[in-house]
């Protein structure tokens, strides 16, 4: 962050370069990242359901809590990493507006309570599920608008 | 912290995923241990200390090897927002994040001494834990009171 904070570095093409790859492998993970917990948690709701609650008509064991706080674990680190990475270069090639403030805090605050959701339906209630549903989309698309809006923001000579 | 208005933001959402993973941390390790319904957090931490399940060198780099690379950077990532701090000097910036580096470490390894015969009791591991998370939550403390 230091380096996206300091202005020596504003007009730097080296730099521009260096985030346009790095967004590039941060809007293909975000992709992947979809499709990794629709193999692990499920696609649609009742795969979702079989897997954290099991199915009794199916024979099908609900997920390990080891598991699933491992899952958890690894998400919130990884998570809050790309979270950095973007809202840095968001902050600094974006006008500092009210609804940045908005949008930054939608994206942490859903970003944080996806994979927690995930724990509140194992332990809690059903009803999370849906949660996990809202603000894992949520996160992943903020964080997909944001990442092609940097795109026309940096300057390529 | 100097001036860096909406940079504050992403730097307080670090300290609070960071204070959730550590708790998730200390959890998986928990339940590694026999953690479960029947057996409470009490009953587990004396197993810890009387019998420490047993881990092969497999397990054991299993965990080291993700670990070593995440906190690592997690402990780098959270202790460089000091570069910014008007009300903690550098030098004292330092000697935390430094020792944070060399707790980790311990934290990391200290479950090799019980596998390999070391010592019996996990108190070791315990201790080394406690000692890092505890550490940590300094420096944790330390970049929300420079924000």
């Amino acid at each position: 962050m230091k380096f996206l904070v300091t202005k020596d570095l504003a007009h730097s093409q080296l730099l521009a370069y260096l985030i346009a790859a790095v967004l590039t492998a941060i809007l293909l993970y975000l992709g992947l990242d979809v499709v990794l917990h629709g193999y692990v948690i499920g696609f649609d709701m009742p795969a979702i359901h079989s897997t954290l609650f099991g199915n009794v008509e199916t024979f099908e064991e609900p997920i390990l809590i080891d598991s699933l706080l491992l899952q958890v674990h690894i998400d919130l680190f990884i998570t809050i990493f790309v979270l950095l990475i973007l809202s840095s270069v968001y902050i600094r090639l974006h006008d500092k507006t009210t609804t940045m403030k908005w949008v930054l805090h939608a994206l942490f605050v859903s970003g944080l309570l996806a994979p927690l959701s995930l724990l509140l339906a194992y332990f809690w209630s059903e009803v999370f599920v849906s949660v996990w549903v809202v603000t894992f989309i949520v996160w992943h698309l903020l964080a997909l608008i944001i990442t092609a809006s940097l795109f026309t923001r940096l300057n390529f000579r | 912290m100097k001036k860096l208005t909406f940079f504050s933001i992403p730097v307080a959402y670090l300290l609070l995923y960071t204070l959730v993973i550590l708790a998730t941390g200390i959890w998986l390790f928990f339940l590694s241990q026999g953690l479960n319904g029947s057996a409470g957090i009490s009953a587990t931490l004396q197993k810890i200390i009387t019998s420490p399940e047993t881990k092969s060198l497999q397990n054991l780099v299993e965990v080291a090897t993700p670990h070593l690379f995440a906190m690592g950077a997690l402990i780098f990532v959270v202790a460089h927002f000091m570069l910014f701090s008007t009300k903690i000097s550098q030098k004292n910036s330092l000697i935390v994040a430094l020792l944070l580096f060399v707790l980790a470490l311990l934290n990391i390894v200290s479950y090799g001494a019980i596998s390999f015969g070391l010592v019996i009791s996990g108190w070791i591991k315990l201790i080394s834990m406690s000692l890092f998370v505890g550490m940590f939550l300094v420096l944790l403390g330390m970049v929300a009171f420079s924000l």
